[in-house]
C-alpha cells in the first residue's frame, strides 16, 4: 500500500519520536513544565 | 537555465523563511509561558484570578501582536512558512492520548458520535439554507457550512477541494473561522463557569461549538483537565466525519450542480480521514495496556503543552483579515448567525448527551 507522508502522518511520527525520548528519560521536564 | 535558477532561489528563501519563522514561533511560545507564570499567582482587576488566564490565551495574544508587527514591517510573507498551527496541534493531540484511558475514549466516543451526527447535520443544513437566503454562491456556502459544522480550517480546505471553490473563498472562510474562534476560546469557558457546567459537559460543548480544533483544545485547557480531554475526543470524532462530508459534497457538485455522469470515488473518505486520530488512539492504547509507564517525570504532559502552545501562537500569527473587504458583509452575517445557532444547539445537545445520556466519568 502506498502511504503518502502528509502532515497528519508527520505529526504522528514526530509525536512518537518525542514519546520515545520522554520514556527513555532523555527529555527532562524541569525547565519546560507549564 | 533561467527557469531552473529561480525556483532554486525561491526554495532556499523558503527554507530560510521556514527556519526563521519556526524559531520565532518557539521564542513566542517561551514568552507566552513566561507571561502565564508571571500572572499565575496574581489577582487581576475585577477579581479575576491570574491562574484563570491559561497559556492558550497568552499564546494567541502574543501571536496576534507579532502578526501585526510582521505585517506592518512587510516581513510576514517571508517567515510565514514556519507557522504550522495544524502540525503542532496534531502532535499535541497524539501526545494527549498518552493520558487518556482507551475506555474513556470508547465511553466518550459513544456520546461524541451521536453529538457529532446531530451537530454536523443540523448546522450544515442550517448554514447551507441561510447562505442561500443571503444569496451566497454555492461554492462559498459549501465551504462555510463544512467549516462551521465540522472543524474550521481543515474542513474548509477539504470541502473546497470537493467543490472546486476559489482560493479567496478558502482564505476568507479561514479568516472568519479564526476571528470567531479566538474570542470563543475565552468566552465559552467563562460562560460554562457562569452556568456551572460540569467539566465533561463543558468539554463536549466546546467540542461541538468552537469551530477550530486548536481553539477547542484551548477552551478545554482553560476550563480544566477533564474538559480538555472530553473536548478533544468530541472534536476528533467530529473531524473524522470530514471524509464523509467531502465525498458527499463532491458527489452533489459533480452530479447535481455540474450534471456530470461520472461519480467521485468513495476512496476520498479515507483520503480525507484525519490520520493523526489513529495516532491519538494508538497512544491511548499504549497507555491503557501499560506499555507506557505513567508519564515519567511529567515529560510527556510538558511536551503536549508545548505542542499546543506553539499551535496557539501560530493561530494568532495566521489570522488574516484582508479578505473581508472584498466579499462584503453578507457572508459575515450568515457566519455569525450560524455560529450562534451552533453554540445554542451544542449546549442543549452536549447537556443531554454528556450530562444525562452518557455521563463521562474520568
Amino acid at each position: 500500500m502506498n502511504v503518502k507522508i502528509n502532515e497528519d502522518w508527520l505529526a504522528v511520527i514526530i509525536a512518537f519520536g518525542l514519546l520515545v525520548l520522554a520514556v527513555a528519560g532523555v527529555i527532562t521536564p524541569k525547565w519546560m513544565i507549564f | 537555465m533561467t527557469t531552473a535558477k529561480v525556483p532554486a532561489k525561491t526554495q532556499s528563501s523558503n527554507v530560510a523563511g521556514f527556519i526563521i519563522g519556526l524559531a520565532l514561533v518557539v521564542v513566542l511560545a517561551f514568552v507566552a509561558r513566561w507571561l502565564k507564570i508571571l500572572v499565575y499567582g496574581v489577582s487581576l482587576p475585577l477579581g479575576i484570578p491570574g491562574k484563570a488566564l491559561e497559556y492558550p490565551l497568552w499564546a494567541a495574544l502574543v501571536g496576534l501582536i507579532v502578526n501585526w508587527i510582521l505585517k506592518t514591517t512587510n516581513v510576514y510573507d517571508f517567515v510565514k512558512p514556519g507557522f504550522r498551527t495544524e502540525l503542532f496541534l496534531k502532535i499535541g493531540l497524539v501526545l494527549l492520548g498518552t493520558g487518556i484511558s482507551f475506555k474513556v475514549i470508547v465511553t466518550a466516543a459513544a456520546g461524541a458520535i451521536i453529538q457529532a451526527l446531530i451537530m454536523v447535520t443540523a448546522v450544515y443544513f442550517f448554514s447551507w439554507w441561510l447562505g442561500g437566503k443571503f444569496g451566497l454562491p454555492d461554492t462559498l456556502r459549501a465551504v462555510m457550512s463544512t467549516a462551521v459544522s465540522i472543524c474550521g480550517v481543515s474542513a474548509a480546505i477539504a470541502a473546497a477541494g470537493s467543490v472546486l471553490a476559489k482560493k479567496e473563498e478558502i482564505t476568507y472562510i479561514t479568516a472568519l473561522v479564526i476571528i470567531t474562534a479566538l474570542p470563543l476560546m475565552v468566552i465559552a469557558p467563562l460562560l460554562a463557569g457562569a452556568m456551572g457546567l460540569s467539566e465533561p459537559v463543558a468539554g463536549a460543548w466546546f467540542g461541538g461549538n468552537v469551530d477550530t480544533t486548536a481553539a477547542v483544545v484551548g477552551a478545554g485547557t482553560i476550563y480544566g483537565k477533564t474538559a480538555q480531554q472530553i473536548a478533544s475526543i468530541v472534536k476528533q470524532t467530529q473531524n473524522a466525519l470530514i471524509g464523509v462530508v467531502a465525498f458527499l459534497l463532491a458527489l452533489y457538485f459533480s452530479v447535481v450542480v455540474e450534471g456530470k455522469k461520472e461519480r467521485p470515488s468513495a476512496g476520498v473518505i479515507w483520503q480525507r480521514f484525519p490520520k493523526f486520530v489513529l495516532g491519538f488512539i494508538a497512544t491511548s492504547l499504549l497507555f491503557t495496556f501499560g506499555l507506557i509507564a505513567k508519564d515519567p517525570g511529567a515529560a510527556i504532559a510538558a511536551l503536549k503543552d508545548w505542542a499546543f502552545c506553539l499551535a496557539f501562537v501560530c493561530m494568532g500569527l495566521e489570522l488574516s483579515a484582508g479578505q473581508f473587504k472584498k466579499m462584503g458583509w453578507n457572508p459575515i452575517i450568515v457566519y455569525l448567525i450560524v455560529t450562534i445557532f451552533n453554540t445554542l444547539l451544542a449546549l442543549i445537545v452536549s447537556y443531554l448527551i454528556f450530562g444525562w445520556l452518557f455521563p463521562a466519568k474520568l
